[in-house]
């Protein structure tokens, strides 16, 4: 599995200097940062710092971005956590546990527990991929274009699930997300639902959409509180309680290296993985968890899942990048521009030809945790004080950040507006029962499904026997019915077995 | 049928608008072309929203759902709402400098801040702040009435 030579060859690449270096703790900085900020981008980072890259050789620029996605993949918990927004689709399921633990003083430790599982989800994924990197290349070039489509239908239908007793509402929701963001020009060439806007042709902007529904829509019901944490005691920063809810962290093993390997490879297939991999790591947890119903009011073990699995999401679309040359997302998308920009083409050939170069990039993102642990240590008891603004501040604030926001990330006002649409509805959904992470994730993926489904459909030539002979897709299939079903299911057979022996009882 | 509450009664509203959003989708869909390549996802999609609508409306009818003690009152959030989307709507017209400190000003008087001097203060240093730091930041100019050149 490891070529050794190459592997020393890597590791000599960097420790022969101390300059590759020099560009990695600006670059986990500028990740954190950029990640802590509502509206600002881990890509909208690393494409505002990739012309400084061309001063660069490829493999002091290949530490710089990825330094940048470390940061950034941690940075965007601290919002999360702090404000209930998820600055990416990979943070979603870290403010269902992280922003009822600080709404109960518990900040201090939510944001130390999401730093130790980042940290050790970076080392777990990393060296995985260090183990690994090609049979999971070899994973992602099996996925066709069904079991993308299947992997997003389950996507939506594990969150869905997620809504306990209103699953109907969750269903509903969800489903409504992706018809919402199939509306813009379809593959057939025709706008849909666009109402004649010219905004609108290109679908709804999602990520001022999720600012909406998650964020604003929460701000709202906040309103008439005084802090985000009404005891004046626990409103405290306590580095000590930082440190402790990082020790915290470690005493989730198993919880952490299942969403480490979930991480991997759910977050390997492009485009999907990331948003897949953190939710399916929480929900995996909260099925397996003694007390399900305390996951969604703050359980550290759901920030610990959370973050375990996005931080090694990373890894996963890594992969993707080297060993394919294909983008995960737009983050890896802007490495790929670097790649082009040195001119380097990931692939399999880069990796047989370069695997010292491939190596020398994981152990780099290896002591990349390290320095996460000691910078996120330093830079946490700064961004914990929000805690301690009055909401009367916070909420405008916020609102206003997330409003420039999304004009930065849309280029128009059309993105302040859906901002604004979309935070009424989330406050009607979230008043009336019905699920915002489910609308939301069904949101981002719904343009992907429908390009998916039209793939397979061009492939199999609209025989429906294909989906027989593609037994990764149907296994995804079947774990979708499992999701929505599965705990019936289990619980009907549970209330059979229970009633079994006095049947046996009565009938002797 | 049971008696329903207020918020009962908006409950089945936002099932019936969800439903309605379906269907009125599912025609600008088939409208704007019937190929399948159109209708592939959005037809299934649409019928099964529609469906499970349609479930929920009569489940709610028959055994509503209880409301739950901590809702937050309406008639509460319904200022920082209508001021939020007073501040969204106005940006064109007012910028995001002016804009954003009148909204930042309004929203603390609305909330309780007692000294006027100290909210004026506030809502002016943000909204420059925020407004510059956007603005040197995004390559696209921002709509602004007063900061327009920057510094």
């Amino acid at each position: 599995m490891l070529d050794f030579t190459a592997l020393s060859a890597g590791l000599s690449l960097l420790v022969s200097g101390i300059e590759p270096w020099m560009v990695v703790i600006p670059g986990i900085l500028i990740g954190l940062t950029f990640g802590a900020i509502p509206g600002l981008q881990i890509s909208m980072a690393m494409a505002i710092f990739l012309p400084i890259t061309l001063y660069m050789d490829f493999m002091q620029a290949m530490l710089f971005l990825t330094s940048i996605f470390t940061g950034g993949g941690f940075g965007g918990s601290i919002p999360a956590i702090l404000m209930n927004i998820p600055g990416t689709s990979s943070a979603i399921s870290t403010a269902f546990d992280g922003y009822p633990m600080s709404r109960k003083g518990e900040h201090n430790t939510a944001l130390g527990v999401a730093l130790g599982a980042s940290c050790l989800g970076v080392l777990i994924g990393y060296g995985v991929l260090l183990l690994l990197i090609r049979p999971v290349s070899e994973l992602v070039l099996r996925m066709g274009p069904a079991e993308m489509a299947a992997v997003i239908l389950w996507g939506i239908m594990l969150i869905a699930s997620l809504s306990g007793k209103r699953m109907l509402k969750g269903v509903i929701a969800g489903l409504t997300g992706l018809m919402l963001g199939t509306i813009g020009y379809s593959e057939a060439g025709v706008p849909r639902g666009t109402l004649g806007s010219d905004y609108l042709l290109d679908g709804i902007p999602v990520i001022p959409a999720m600012m909406g529904m998650f964020a604003a829509s929460e701000l709202f019901r906040a309103v008439n509180s005084q802090y985000l944490v009404d005891d004046a005691a626990a409103r405290r920063v306590s580095v000590r309680e930082i440190f402790a809810g990082f020790r915290k962290a470690v005493t989730y093993p198993w919880i952490i290296v299942r969403g480490s390997m979930i991480g991997v490879f759910v977050g390997a297939v492009p485009g999907v993985g990331s948003s897949v991999a953190n939710l399916l790591s929480y929900i995996e947890t909260r099925r397996g968890d003694r007390d399900p119903e305390s996951f969604g009011k703050g359980n550290p073990a759901g920030v610990v899942a959370s973050e375990a699995a996005n931080s090694t999401s990373e890894a996963g679309s890594m992969a993707t990048l080297l060993a394919l040359g294909i983008p995960g997302g737009g983050a890896t998308a802007v490495m790929l521009a670097a790649f082009t920009m040195h001119n380097i083409t990931g692939g399999p050939q880069f990796i047989r030809e370069q695997t010292d170069i491939v190596y020398a990039i994981i152990l780099a993102n290896l002591g990349q945790a390290f320095l996460l642990i000691l910078l996120g240590l330093l830079y946490i008891p700064v961004l914990a004080n929000v805690i301690k603004v009055p909401m009367r501040y916070l909420i405008p604030s916020v609102l206003v950040l997330a409003v420039c926001g999304s004009f930065g990330l849309v280029g128009s006002l059309a993105g302040p507006v859906t901002v604004m649409v979309f935070a009424l509805l989330g406050w009607v959904f979230k008043r009336h029962g019905y699920s915002v992470p489910a609308c939301v994730i069904g949101l981002l993926l719904g343009g992907m499904a429908d390009e998916q489904l039209i793939y397979s459909y061009q492939i199999s030539g609209g025989q429906w026997s294909y989906l027989l002979e593609r037994p990764v897709a149907m296994a995804f299939i079947a774990m979708l019915v499992l999701s929505l079903f599965g705990g019936r299911l289990v619980g009907l057979l549970e209330r059979k077995l229970a009633h079994a022996p006095d049947k046996k009882i009565s009938s002797a | 049928m049971k008696n329903l509450s207020a918020h009962q009664l908006v409950d089945l509203f936002v099932l019936l608008a969800l439903g309605a959003l379906a269907g009125w989708y599912l025609w600008s869909a088939y409208s704007a072309s019937a190929h399948i390549f159109n209708l592939i996802l959005v037809l299934p999609l649409t019928v099964i929203i529609l469906t499970l609508c349609g479930a929920a409306f009569v489940g709610e009818l028959i055994a509503p759902t209880p409301v739950e003690p901590d809702l937050e009152s309406v008639r509460g959030v319904a200022p920082a709402i209508l001021l939020f989307c007073g501040y969204v709507l106005s940006l064109n017209w007012l910028g995001f400098d002016v804009g954003t400190f009148v909204f930042v000003l309004l929203f603390l008087l609305a909330h309780g801040e007692s000294h006027w001097y100290w909210a004026v203060a506030y809502a002016l240093v943000f909204a420059c702040c925020v407004a510059l730091f956007f603005s040197i930041m995004l390559p696209y100019p921002m709509p602004m009435l007063l900061l327009r050149d920057g510094f």
